[in-house]
């Protein structure tokens, strides 16, 4: 199924070759994370079940930024749910770093979706409350100073006292990301963080995401609806078959380098085929695969796929001076 | 804008007050026809019988009542006979004994039916029954087995401020916001510590809200109660009065009951913009 | 409690202290001409009866041993090993009280004027007392507050502790009447436009007030309506109003008159919205009104205050019922403090110089008048009201409920320590509107009414 293409930046260097590791299948010791076989039911009228999914199995790295795409109902934000440790499986595990996980732990940071600060604090103690759990018994000083190290981060040094209701939308998701990363948690849970933003705050926050994640080289778990966002900030994007009993119909490996700038993305070379993969799966594929999965489909391995260039794509590479790196 | 809106409302409330003094005056200062008496008849009659005048007072009879009554509102002649000032002071005594029971009593047993589905569907029928109970119709049961008036009366004021209190904290602690919640179990915030961290202050407008309903209401039993059990408090004063049948006092209560009800009211409402949280 | 179940009366009675037999005063009340007799005998029995109760403070077992020994035998038991002699002698001089911070409660009427002036004017003080006399707000207010206890002592209807004891209208308690406070002092007052209706019969559809069910106001009106032949159930309304708001309902046209104690009637006319009718007296002269009242608990664990107390309020009735010393009560007693009333009004209404409110000055100097002796025929009278009434059903042993409540020998022995002159009996006859009334035959003067509830 994987197809092995030269891909190119516009700029013209040659991708890292780091990023071509993905095809084979993970290794134990370097799944950081592994879901394994869980599943999620709630009771439907009638003594019957309904079933969201189930036996849904999936590695990733450390440091490894994973996106989930797919519709509404497929049971994203339960994923994320039980990898935060919020909601229990109905079956099956997820194993972290070793050790399967029982409940929530400060090692699984969220960013929720409606920034869910507490309205009552200030910026700072939204980000202090955070950091005092972390530590409960450090001094008031050292959780003020890490506190503030982490608004900093997100750029909102000088609104530390400032209340959530007099920030902007975009301020809030900021001040819900330093809470996040306040805690130096070993894993990022964000649940479409950006999908109330207005275009413009929601690239800002991209950018600015993924500026942190590549310095610290934070392992994110990202839920999204939006295929560009996906193409950003991810190294792998899971897509998921419509649900109920939803699927990981595959995983896509991202071609394109580590070192992305968002305004120049789209003339990235490998960036349409990608694309275009992506968005026929959600018009399409996402459900006749649900309905006909394919006969070699094994749910513990769910394809690994790396989309093949598109016309615009070889064409950026045909202007390229340097020839394509290939590989066997 | 504002100020010149407030100046206007300040201007139409004084002239409404004019107004009402200046009808209530004209209303009661004309006399009625009365039937020629034989002086020694007469000096044993009152006003209203001799002169015709009515029997309502006028609003500088009730002027003079208020001043005489601040130049010296904290005398005591003998246990039947205390200066206004006195008297409320009883009675805010007692309605901050019951109603600080019923905040005792109220939150920490809100905070825990609100926190489990199981007690708030099990405590439910008993909350809706006890509840629109006038606090009053408690009086004769609490005097029978309390056998203390004043702590009757301390107990009356305790059941009718529970309710709103315990009703708002079980609404406010269940309607925390599931995401708030969530972001503590995340932060693996203890139970105790959620519950003052999250749950108290996101439930604490509408709390705040249940006593503000609460104050009201005890204020409103605490009058009645002591015209009930009499002995001390405002509530026995208009009793009092009444038995005297000086409505020039009556109406003089009535002004000062009003004023302390809205000075309790206010100052919970200002606890209230304390507390509430804008999103 | 013990009302119908104690077969022992006559050692009850000696249990309670001294006996009738024990008084040789002549039989007016008020003739000072007589020489009181010394009593010390009857004081002796009490004494001894006192320290019986002490011995054995369980009714069931005191009645026990004197069943099995006989009350002489126990008397000369008890006097062997206690000096009998000099407990008579300390209860004559009145033992210091066991305790002297008492609370009295009343109702702003001047029915209670000897509970009241005895605090003002140092009746209390004189005993040894610190008496807080409480102004209360109703009659059911006074009943539960006594027997919650908050009240040591309390002023009420005379009617009330025979409901109590009887338990109409309250869990039964056995409840005492040591002394009266007043005779006659009501009167039936009308609103002004029925000044031309002045008979009775004439009533038919009246909505009238009374201040409470249990009250003499209650059973004289009725009589008053029944001899004119108006049914007070069916053909008028009467209904229980708390005297204040009396004369406000009688104002706003909602009644159309009520029989109530003073100074409500005479703060009706004062007022100019009501004219007295008739004053009570012409119903029955010197019927009893209001009393003084105690539980029997009360009694039996503090015998020297309830002494002490008993003896303020002789003292405070005797001095009342002088007509001089009635303007310097009126005076002691219209204050916030006690009655809160117009001076005039209470004047009127003690000195018996009154304006009816139809324009005329009456002089009827013994409009209230005050004695203490609590005549137990009273009681009797009252019973077969009660059950004329239907508010009492079933057999009654009128004598026994009137010895047990209504204390004649307690209040006949300390009258003779003071020097005053009780009557000799604790029963007589007397008349109500004409017809006499013999209290050792109430079933016949019960039947002999034509308009009645009770079968």
């Amino acid at each position: 199924m994987s197809k092995l293409l030269p891909f190119v930046r516009r700029a013209g260097r040659t991708a890292p070759d780091t990023d071509q590791a993905g095809t084979r299948r993970m290794s134990t010791s370097e799944k950081f994370i592994s879901i394994e076989g869980i599943a999620r039911r709630y009771p439907a009228p009638g003594g019957k079940t309904t079933t969201i999914f189930e036996n849904l199995w999936l590695p990733m790295r450390r440091g490894e930024f994973v996106c989930m795409i797919g519709h509404s109902g497929c049971g994203k934000t339960t994923v994320l749910n039980i990898l935060a440790g919020l909601e229990a499986p109905s079956e099956g595990a997820v194993i972290v770093d070793g050790q399967a996980i029982a409940g929530t732990s400060l090692d699984r940071a969220v960013i929720f979706q409606g920034h869910a600060l507490l309205p009552w604090r200030s910026v700072l103690g939204n980000v202090a409350y955070a950091v005092s759990s972390r530590w409960r018994k450090a001094p008031k000083a050292e959780i003020e100073a890490r506190a503030r190290k982490a608004i900093a981060t997100v750029g909102l040094a000088g609104s530390e006292h400032k209340r959530p209701s007099e920030l902007s939308g975009g301020m809030k998701q900021r001040v819900g990301i330093a809470r996040a990363l306040s805690i130096e948690p070993k894993i990022l849970l964000m649940d479409e963080p950006f999908s109330a933003l207005d275009a413009l705050t929601r690239g800002t926050l991209q950018d600015e995401v993924r500026r942190i994640c590549v310095e610290t080289g934070q392992t994110v778990f990202m839920i999204t609806h939006d295929v560009d966002e996906a193409i950003y900030l991810a190294d792998r994007i899971v897509l998921m078959t419509n649900g109920p009993e939803a699927k990981v119909a595959e995983i896509v490996e991202n071609p394109l380098p580590k070192d992305r700038d968002r305004t120049q993305l789209h003339h990235a070379p490998g960036y349409y085929a990608l694309r275009n993969h992506l968005i026929d799966f959600l018009v399409s594929r996402s459900r006749t695969m649900r309905d006909a999965m394919p006969a070699d489909y094994d749910p513990r391995h769910p394809p690994v796929v790396r989309p093949s260039l598109s016309e615009a794509d070889a064409e950026a590479i045909a202007a390229s001076t340097e020839p394509a790196p290939r590989r066997a | 804008m504002t100020r010149t809106l407030n100046l206007r409302a300040g201007v139409l409330s004084l002239a409404l007050l004019t107004a009402i003094l200046l009808v209530w005056q004209v209303a009661v200062s004309g006399t009625a026809k009365t039937e020629a008496m034989n002086p020694e008849y007469a000096a044993l009659m009152g006003a209203t019988a001799t002169t015709g005048k009515s029997a309502m007072p006028g609003p500088l009879d009730v002027a003079e009542t208020i001043g005489k009554h601040l130049k010296d509102p904290f005398y005591d002649r003998g246990p039947n006979d205390k200066g206004i000032g006195i008297q409320l002071a009883y009675s805010v005594g007692r309605v901050a004994l019951g109603y600080g029971l019923a905040v005792l009593v109220a939150i920490p047993v809100g905070f825990l039916i609100g926190m489990s589905p199981l007690m708030s569907r099990a405590l439910d029928p008993y909350i809706q029954i006890l509840k629109p109970v006038s606090p009053l119709a408690w009086m004769p049961l609490a005097l029978y087995t309390i056998k203390d008036s004043s702590l009757s009366a301390i107990f009356v004021i305790f059941i009718c401020s529970v309710w709103p209190m315990l009703i708002n904290t079980v609404f406010g602690v269940a309607s925390t916001r599931k995401e708030w919640l969530n972001v503590a179990r995340t932060l693996e915030v203890g139970p105790i510590r959620r519950a003052f961290t999250v749950i108290l202050p996101a439930a604490a407008p509408t709390i705040l809200t249940g006593m503000r309903i609460s104050i009201g209401i005890a204020w409103l039993v605490i009058v009645a109660a002591e015209m009930l059990v009499g002995g001390t408090g405002i509530g026995y004063f208009v009793w009092n009065e009444w038995n005297n049948l000086s409505i020039t006092n009556v109406i003089t209560s009535i002004l000062v009951i009003g004023l302390v009800g809205m000075v309790l009211d206010q100052v919970l409402a200002r606890a209230q913009r304390l507390v509430t949280f804008p999103e | 409690m013990a009302l119908f179940d104690n077969p022992f009366d006559a050692k009850r009675r000696f249990a309670r202290g001294g006996c009738s037999c024990g008084a040789h005063a002549s039989q007016a009340a008020h003739d000072a001409d007589h020489a009181a007799p010394t009593g010390e005998a009857a004081l002796e029995r009490a004494v001894e009866g006192a320290v019986m109760r002490a011995l054995f403070p369980h009714d069931a077992e005191r009645r026990a041993f004197l069943r099995s020994v006989g009350a002489a035998t126990a008397l000369a038991a008890v006097s062997q090993f206690l000096p009998v002699k000099f407990a008579a002698e300390a209860f004559a001089q009145a033992g210091k009280p066991e305790k002297a911070d008492l609370k009295v409660g009343f109702i702003p009427i001047t029915c209670a004027t000897p509970i009241i002036m005895a605090k003002p004017m140092g009746f209390y003080e004189k005993q040894g007392l610190n008496v807080e006399v409480v102004k209360t707000a109703g009659w059911a207010v006074i009943r539960d507050k006594t027997l919650n206890r908050e009240y040591d002592a309390a002023h009420m209807l005379a009617p009330m502790p025979i409901a109590i004891s009887l338990g109409l209208g309250s869990n039964p308690q056995a409840y005492t009447m040591p002394a009266v406070e007043n005779v006659n002092g009501q009167a039936i007052t009308l609103a002004m436009k029925h000044k031309d209706r002045r008979d009775p019969k004439d009533w038919k559809g009246f909505k009238l007030a009374v201040p409470f069910d249990y009250s003499m106001h209650n059973y004289l009106l009725r009589y008053y309506l029944a001899e004119a032949g108006i049914d007070p159930d069916t053909d008028v309304q009467i209904r229980a109003v708390p005297p204040p708001e009396m004369v406000a309902n009688l104002r706003a046209d909602n009644i159309d008159g009520f029989l109530a104690p003073d100074p409500v009637n005479q703060r009706a006319v004062y007022d100019g919205v009501g004219f007295i009718h008739i004053l009570s007296k012409e119903i029955w002269d010197r019927h009893p009104c209001c009393a003084f009242a105690a539980s029997e608990s009360f009694i039996k664990e503090t015998p020297n205050t309830y002494a002490a107390l008993l003896r303020s309020i002789i003292q405070a009735t005797a001095y009342a019922s002088k007509a001089e010393n009635r303007k310097e009560i009126a005076a002691a007693i219209a204050p916030a403090n006690y009655l809160n009333q117009p001076l005039t009004v209470v004047e009127q209404v003690l000195t018996g110089t009154f304006a009816d409110g139809l324009g005329q000055v009456r002089k009827v100097p013994d409009r209230v008048d005050f004695d203490a002796f609590p005549w137990q025929s009273f009681a009797v009278w009252i019973l077969t009201q009660m059950k004329r009434w239907g508010q009492l059903k079933g057999d009654v042993d009128y004598a026994a409920v009137a010895r047990q409540v209504y204390l004649a020998t307690d209040a006949a022995k300390l009258m003779k320590q003071d020097g005053f002159s009780p009557p000799e009996a604790t029963s007589k006859t007397f008349a109500v509107m004409g017809k006499t009334f013999d209290p050792s035959r109430p079933k016949e003067y019960l039947d002999s009414f034509k308009i009645k509830r009770a079968s």
